[in-house]
Formats: structure tokens, sequence, C-alpha cells
């Protein structure tokens, strides 16, 4: 089942969650929503639920408008945040409610929907807890038993949201794996959202960011990460370092970025932006002639593991500038707080120029 | 987009639920209600006036109001007291203590009033003992004063437990790392953090004290000018077929209650506002302490 | 939150306050002020309780069962059970579908709405009374018409079933409120995308969340009709074997000296209280025996 949704705008009083949004979610793939709080993800996904109506736009569900369908009759199944298990039900009735609510001419006997019940708890890996009530599980579990339940009436969309918002780290990597693999085997179209851009790369095969309520970039993973389209996806995405330049020579737009020595800065050449991320810089102890190298002083160093984080401020501008480099290369530099290094950018990115990456 | 009245929901039965609702209220409280100041228009305000201030009403709201301000008083502070030594201390039987606090709500108003007027009967249980010191309870505003303290035991008590029992331990910890003796850890560190909760309690059982009836007609003497509470006065109009009086002073005991009911309301805001978090805690009425404690996760 | 009722949800630690050298008084403190609530209770709560059952039972068993063979006694039991039979599954409904609307939506005028179902508690019993006397009395708004129809709302029996639904009906609502409002909508939407009807959403996944809350709102509901003394003595007229309520007939044997007599009677209403006040305890414990019937079930850690 393939997701349309079109110029969508929903305002809560004054604020307005979403503005004009449109996306669009092929059928059998697994989407991310991802976004700061606040962005409009989960009323996104709300909408496409039913559990909430638009003020404009449409929702398609395989090119029919189902945007007046209550979530009932769209059948959907979805993963709330915090489960929203039923808490005097044990984890078998939870699973088998969907099944248990069907008018008479749809349910099927008792005998089936056991099965169906067994299947699933073994999908999940909990066929011993199938007595236990809700209060009596791990988060993870519940987490589970929500899917399940959600799966249990078969719906032709999956709509998770923030699953693993609420687990510990461990627990979040495990699960984002097994929803992925459960995705390679059952291919339901599913939407989920999360503000964990690590969750969204991993698991998803379309990432849609999100902020203020409209869709920023929507992509393959390599392509909202190696390719952002705006500032704010390039740094909601991982960090980043802004150099400020000045185009030298050629098209203000299209011309080469210089963000060299200080003389250029007041050339009365067109400023510009350019966005580096902290692993793509070379440190080096000499200029070495190049000219487009920046000299800076060494402010602190993180040593995290297999990266060395170094702290750094441009002597031109006294700007901060952040460095990441793999331990090996650290360690042959032996740098000191205090000293002077030189910083070379090895890919920059633009976004003023209108060119694609 | 202009206010709703309501923000759409998927969540069925609204309009069946709110239409049932406001169908019951109107048949039960707003038809009613609006009867009774129909009524006291066609009074007039002059003799609106007279009756509500003649002298026999004004004495009965000298009894009625001031035993009600003192017998408060006395549960404000013994209502802290008591919640203290449940909250703090552990001692044999505590449970069937704590459980028994909300007696006054649960028996019926009448019971109360001829057990209080037994008691304290010249030849009661206290009322002997209490002679022999020349201390006459029953049929005296004593007695009075006595009923109503019953009445809102409960008030203060169940309103400052909650607070106690989530004090956090830290703060006099705190104080007491920093020199404060025990009192002076009390006065100043305790003893306001409680206190909007403790006078939310006393007005609470103020206005139930100033309505109340039946735990004080028994005990009262009921002697016009001197031992009259405010009610029996409006029900000896209605012998009297005085229905005009009786509205009178009725609509009269209406203003005041309000007056304290948004007071309360006033009350609750400050004490939520103190203590600082919006949880689901304050108690919105006079009669919700009777609500019982949900358990909550430990952790906060 | 405009307009909420909010619940008073008290942590009543299971372990209880452990004091420690910083946050505790010397001995002698803690056992005064120990003795002097303990006293204050036993003088307040306690005394009044045993004299009603030590008079009940002063001249024997005998006497105590004699009381209620008393076609009047009889006849006041009676009409306490009709009040109560009528007006407690009125405001049982009505507390579900008041705590429904108000507790699941938002809406324009919540807290006027919550005001208004709060009013008996601020209302003295006696003007509770009288408010239907001026409604329904022969000189009432709706008298002449009563009397033409020679229908008796006041000092008869259907004057005291409305006066006991006015003064009860709000603690059904009170008691689910908080309960629905704390424990959000997620369930029922949940219930809703599975494909649940309405109803069988509010059956199946509501009404067993509020079950406790709504099972101690019905006795409390029950145990306030059963005992409302000052809003049915002014509408009822007082004419005994047909117009005594149980409370009102404490008041007549009580003034008649029959005191044993008058304290039978009264010791079943107690015995109400006593069984009120333990289904209070068992619905806390209950509701703490199946952690945390307030708030949605979360995510912790593990897997």
């Amino acid at each position: 089942m393939s997701i349309n949704v079109r110029n969508i705008t929903k305002a809560f009083g004054r604020y307005t969650a979403l503005q004009n949004v449109s996306l669009e979610i092929p059928d059998g793939q697994l989407v991310a929503l991802l976004g700061p709080s606040g962005c409009g993800k989960t009323t996104l996904l709300r909408i496409i639920s039913g559990l909430e109506f638009p003020d404009s736009g449409t929702v398609e569900f395989d090119g029919q408008n189902i945007t007046d369908q209550s979530a009932r009759e769209r059948r959907v199944g979805f993963v709330f945040q915090h489960y929203a298990l039923f808490r005097h039900m044990n984890v078998f009735e939870n699973i088998a409610f969907g099944l248990r609510v069907r008018s008479r001419a749809t349910r099927p006997p008792e005998a089936e929907i056991r099965r169906r019940v067994q299947e699933l708890l073994a999908l999940i890996q909990l066929e011993n807890q199938a007595r236990r009530y809700p209060s009596q599980l791990s988060g993870g579990q519940r987490q589970r038993v929500a899917l399940a339940r959600a799966l249990a009436v078969q719906p032709k969309v999956l709509l998770l949201d923030e699953p693993f918002g609420a687990l510990d780290a461990k627990v979040r990597m495990e699960l984002r794996r097994w929803l992925r693999k459960l995705h390679d085997e059952v291919h339901i179209t599913s939407v989920f959202v999360t503000h964990d851009q690590e969750e969204a790369l991993e698991v998803a095969d379309r990432v849609a960011v999100m902020n203020g309520g409209h869709v920023e970039q929507a992509g393959s993973p390599d392509e909202v990460y190696d390719c952002p389209a705006t500032p704010f996806v390039f740094d909601f995405l991982g960090k980043v370092n802004i150099f400020h330049g000045r185009v030298e020579s050629g098209d203000p737009a299209t011309g080469t970025l210089e963000i060299g020595a200080p003389g250029h800065l007041a050339s009365g050449r067109p400023p510009a932006a350019g966005y580096v991320r902290p692993h793509e810089l070379e440190l080096r102890r000499e200029r070495n002639g190049d000219a487009t190298v920046i000299e800076a002083t060494v402010l602190r160093i993180y040593k995290a593991g297999p990266l060395a984080r170094v702290e750094l401020r441009r002597r031109d501008t006294g700007e901060l500038v952040q460095a990441e480099i793999p331990r090996a290369a650290f360690q042959a530099l032996a740098l000191q707080p205090g000293e002077t290094v030189f910083v070379k950018p090895l890919a920059i990115r633009r976004f003023d120029d209108g060119m694609p990456c | 987009m202009g206010i709703r009245f309501k923000q759409r929901s998927i969540l069925p039965g609204f309009g069946l639920a709110l239409g049932f609702t406001v169908f019951y209220l109107s048949l039960i409280v707003l038809i009613p209600l609006s009867a009774t100041f129909w009524k006291t228009s066609a009074l007039g305000w002059h003799q609106f006036w007279h009756v509500v201030t003649s002298a026999r009403a004004m004495a009965s709201y000298r009894l009625s109001f001031g035993a009600s301000l003192i017998a408060a008083a006395i549960n404000l502070a013994f209502g802290v007291l008591v919640a203290w030594v449940l909250v703090r201390y552990s001692f044999p039987l505590k449970r069937l203590f704590d459980s028994l606090i909300d007696l006054p709500f649960a028996l019926p108003t009448a019971v109360a009033g001829i057990a209080l007027t037994t008691i304290y009967a010249p030849n009661g249980w206290l009322g002997r003992p209490l002679e022999s010191l020349g201390v006459h309870a029953a049929y005296t505003r004593l007695g009075v004063t006595i009923a109503l303290t019953f009445i809102g035991l409960p008030f203060v008590v169940r309103t400052v437990q909650p607070v106690l029992e989530d004090l956090d331990k830290e703060l006099e910890e705190a104080a007491a790392s920093l020199g404060a003796g025990r009192w002076q850890t009390f006065t100043k560190v305790l003893l306001p953090t409680i206190l909007p909760a403790a006078i939310t309690g006393f007005a609470m059982a103020f206005g139930r004290a100033v309505g109340e009836y039946g735990s004080v007609i028994f005990i009262a003497g009921n002697m016009p000018m001197r031992t009259e509470i405010t009610p029996l006065l409006i029900i000896t109009k209605l012998q009297e077929y005085d229905y005009a009086g009786a509205t009178a002073i009725a609509v009269a005991m209406l203003i005041v209650s309000f007056v304290i009911l948004l007071a309360i309301n006033v009350l609750q805001k400050w004490s939520s506002g103190k203590r600082g978090s919006a949880d689901l805690r304050d108690a919105p009425g006079p009669e919700a302490t009777l609500r019982p404690a949900y358990g909550r996760e430990e952790a906060h | 939150m405009a307009g909420a009722i909010q619940s008073n949800v008290r942590v009543a630690p299971a372990s209880g306050f452990v004091a420690t050298q910083a946050t505790s008084e010397p001995a002698l403190v803690r056992w005064l002020l120990t003795g002097i609530a303990i006293l204050f209770l036993v003088v307040f709560l306690f005394l009044p309780l045993a004299i009603v059952f030590s008079t009940a039972l002063e001249k024997g068993f005998a006497a105590y069962f004699r009381t209620f063979q008393d076609p009047d006694t009889a006849a006041a039991i009676r009409l306490t059970l009709l009040a109560a039979g009528i007006a407690v599954p009125l405001n049982m409904i009505f507390g579900i579908a008041a705590a429904w609307a108000i507790g699941k939506f938002e809406f324009f005028g919540k807290s006027l709405l919550i005001t208004l179902i709060d009013l008996p508690f601020s209302v003295s019993p006696v003007v509770s009374g009288l408010i239907y006397v001026l409604l329904f009395g022969m000189q009432g708004l709706l008298g002449p018409w009563l009397i033409d129809h020679d229908i008796r709302i006041i000092f008869a029996v259907p004057g005291i079933v409305l006066a006991t639904i006015f003064v009860t009906f709000p603690f059904v609502a009170r008691e689910l409120l908080p309960m629905m409002q704390a424990q959000g909508n997620d369930e029922e939407e949940a219930a809703l995308t599975l494909g649940a009807s309405g109803w069988q959403t509010f059956r199946r996944v509501t009404l067993p969340n509020v079950k406790w809350a709504l099972l101690y709102g019905v006795i409390l509901c029950n145990a306030r009709a059963m005992g409302e003394f000052g809003a049915v003595s002014v509408v009822s007229g007082h004419i005994r074997g047909v117009t005594d309520t149980m409370p009102l007939h404490i008041e007549v044997l009580y003034n008649d000296y029959q005191f044993v007599a008058a304290f039978s009677v009264a010791s079943l209403l107690a015995l109400l209280a006593l069984v009120t006040l333990v289904v209070k305890s068992v619905v806390e414990w209950r509701s703490k025996e199946q952690g945390n019937d307030q708030v949605p079930l979360g995510g912790e850690e593990g897997a």
C-alpha cells in the first residue's frame, strides 16, 4: 500500500504544526520521519493514521483519498510512543484484541485466533510471557507486544511513533535491528517517527527530514547524509563547522570559496559560507606553502575511543573549529593544548551556489 | 482558524455523554437553583435586607460562622499534628487510625449528632467529668464547636498528608547540616511548605462547617438568639411558612458558600503554584479528600 | 490545565518514612506528639463510633433486633433503600457520562461544568432541600401546576428521592474523572486503530481501567444517599411511616427518648460507614498492587 500525503496543513490553536507538507511513501518501504521535537513529525504520523484530521490537504492510500476516514476505517497498525498496552489484559489478550473485536461476520474462530497469536508471540520471542500483564514486563518487552498487537490485524500500513525513544541505548540498538529484519521479511509499508538520526539512517529505506512544520529533504539515507539539501539537514545529521569566507573569483554563486588569509576577508567580495564535517578536516604542523589552510591554536583535546576530538580556535577570526581525527593520526601529530596547527578542509559543502552535490 | 467549541477527536460518544450530562445537570441543579433566585427576586431588596440582617439571623450567623471558625482553627492545629504523626512516626494500629480519619465523611450526620450529644450530655462519658469541672458541653456553643470539629477533622489531615509524604528528606538534612535545630527546621523549612495545603484544608473545613446541620442540631440546644445555627433558622422559618424569609437567608448562605468556594480555588492554585509541580495532587473541592490514595511508581 | 479535576494521588510509601539522625526529633518529643495525636483521634473518632454500638446493645441483642420489627422503623429502612436504590444508579450513569465527556475531550466550558458538578458540596444540605421546596412546594414555582394535577412531590417520596439525588450526584463523577484524565486517551486510541467500535472501546478498555474508582464512587454515593439528613429533613414533612428515612427516624426516636432504638438504627448506618472505609482501603491496596493505575505505562530500561 503506498501512501501519498499532499499539502497537509494542521494548526493547534495559534501553533502551526504542519505547513503545506507533501510526502510520498512508496509501497513496501520503511520510511523515517526525522526531526527535532516540535517539528511536526508525530502530528504527520497521526494524520496518516487517522487519529488526527488535517485542516487542509489530503491523504491517499494506493491513490484513494481517505482523508475523511477515521482511524478505525483505515485499518492501520499504530504503535504508540508509550505502547498504550491495555493494562488490565495480559499479553495474549492484548495481541488478540484486534481480532476479538471484529464483527461476527469477519471474526475468525477462537482456535484460529489462538494460532495467530501464538505465531506472533514466537515472532517477538515472548512465548513464555503470554499470561503476564504489561506491568510485569520490561520496556523492551512491552514494545514488542505493542508491535505484535498492531500486526495481528494484518494492517496494510504500520506506523510507529518514536518506538524506541524510552528505551536505553543497548536495547534500542537491538530492537532497531530487529525491526529492520522484520520489515525485510514482511515488507509492509512502514513509517516511523524518530529524533535519533543514527536510527533513521541505519534502519530506513527513505528518510524525510522535517523542521518547523515542513519537510526539508526526503531521500535515501545516503542522499540526505552525503547530499544535504539545506544547512538544517546538514547540521541535524551530524556535527558541522561553518567557515565564513568570500567568493574570490568568478560568479558569486559558483565561484571558488576562499577561506584563507585574513586579507581576503575584507576584500569586498561577496560573502559565503562553507560547511565542513569535523572528520573532513586534516590537521598539519606545517603550512607547506598551502594558502588554503587555516592557522589555529589547539584549545582542548578529548580522546574518545577510536577518535580524537580536537577543539581549535582560528587565529584569524577567533572562531571555534571542531576536528575529529583518527587516533593513529593524532598520535603521529602528538598535539598539545596551546600549540599551533594548520587546518585543511577536505570537503566543503555550500548551499548558496544552487548546485546539487 | 477561530475558536472551536471542541477539538476534533476520534474518540466517540462525546455528543451523547455531554448531552446527557448537561440534561441531568439542568434538571437536578440548574432549574431548581434558578427557582430559588427567582423567588428571591420576588422579595424585593428591602425586605430581603431586613430579613437577612434581623437580630435573630445575626445571632445565628455569629454562632454558625464563629463556631465554624473556631472548629476549623482547632482542626488546622490538630490536623497538621495528626498528619505529621501519621506520616513520620509509626505506632501500633497506625493503619487503623489512618483509615478512620475519613469517618466523619462516611458517617451520616444524624448518627454523628446523636452520638456526640450522648457523649457530652451531662451524664455522658465525657460530659460527666466535664460537668464536675464546671464545663457544660452539650446544649451550649461549646457543644456546637465540638460537633463542627468532628465534621471538619479529615479536611486538614487529608490535604496536608500528601504534601508531607512528598517532602524531600534532603531539605531537612540540608537545614541540619547548616546548623539549624529541629524546631527551627520545622518552622523555617517545613511549615512554609505545608502551610498552603493546611490553609486550604482550613477553608474547606470552614466551608463545610458553616452549612452543617445534622451533626449540630442535636447537641446545639437550638435556642433562638443563643444556640440556634443558621440552617436551623431556615428550617424554622419554613415550618412557619415564612418561605420568603427562609429563602432570603438561604440566598445569603449561598452567596457566602460561593465566596468560600472561590477562596478555596484560589488557595489551591496558590498551593500548587508554591509546590511548583503541575502534577495531579490538589483536591479541588471539599469532599475530594475522601478519594482513595492510588499507588504511584516509586521512581519520581 | 484549565478546568481539570485533579486527583488526590497520594504516594503512600510502602516503607514509610525512614528517619535519619538529621530528620528526627528527640524520642520524648515524638512520644508526646504521638500521644496527643492519638488522644485527639480517640476522643473525636473512636468515642462517637463506640458509643453508637455500646448504646445500641445496652439492653442486649434481643432489644436490638426488636427495634427493626417496629413497623415505622421498617418503613423508614424501606424508604431509605428505595431512595438510594433510585439515586445511586442514576448518579452512576451520570457520573460515567460526565467523566467521559470531561475526562477525554477538550472543549469550551469545561471548568464551568466541573464547578456545577461540585455545587452540592459547597451548599448547606438545608439549602439544598429548600431549593426543591421552592420549585415543587405548594408555594413553589411549579406548585399550582402540581396541585392541579394532584402530584405531590414535596412532603412525599418523590421529593425525598430528588433531594437525595441532588446531594449525592457528584460522587461517582468525582471519583471517575481524575482517573479518566490521568489515564489519558492512548489506550482508547489504540483500541480504535485495532478496529474496535466506540462501545467496544468503552466496554473493554475504559471501564475495566476505572473499575475500582467506579466501585468506590458507587459505594460512597450509596453511603451518603442513605445517610442524608438535612436536605431530606426539609422536603420530607416528617410523616411517620411514610416520609421518614432512616436518619429522620433516628431523630424521631431520639427525640422520643428511645435511645436504644435510635442507636440501633444508627448502628446500621455506622456499619455502612465502616464498610465504606474498608472499601476505600481495598481500592487503595488493589490499585497499588496492580502497579500504578494512574500513569500510563511507559518504557524504562531492559529488553
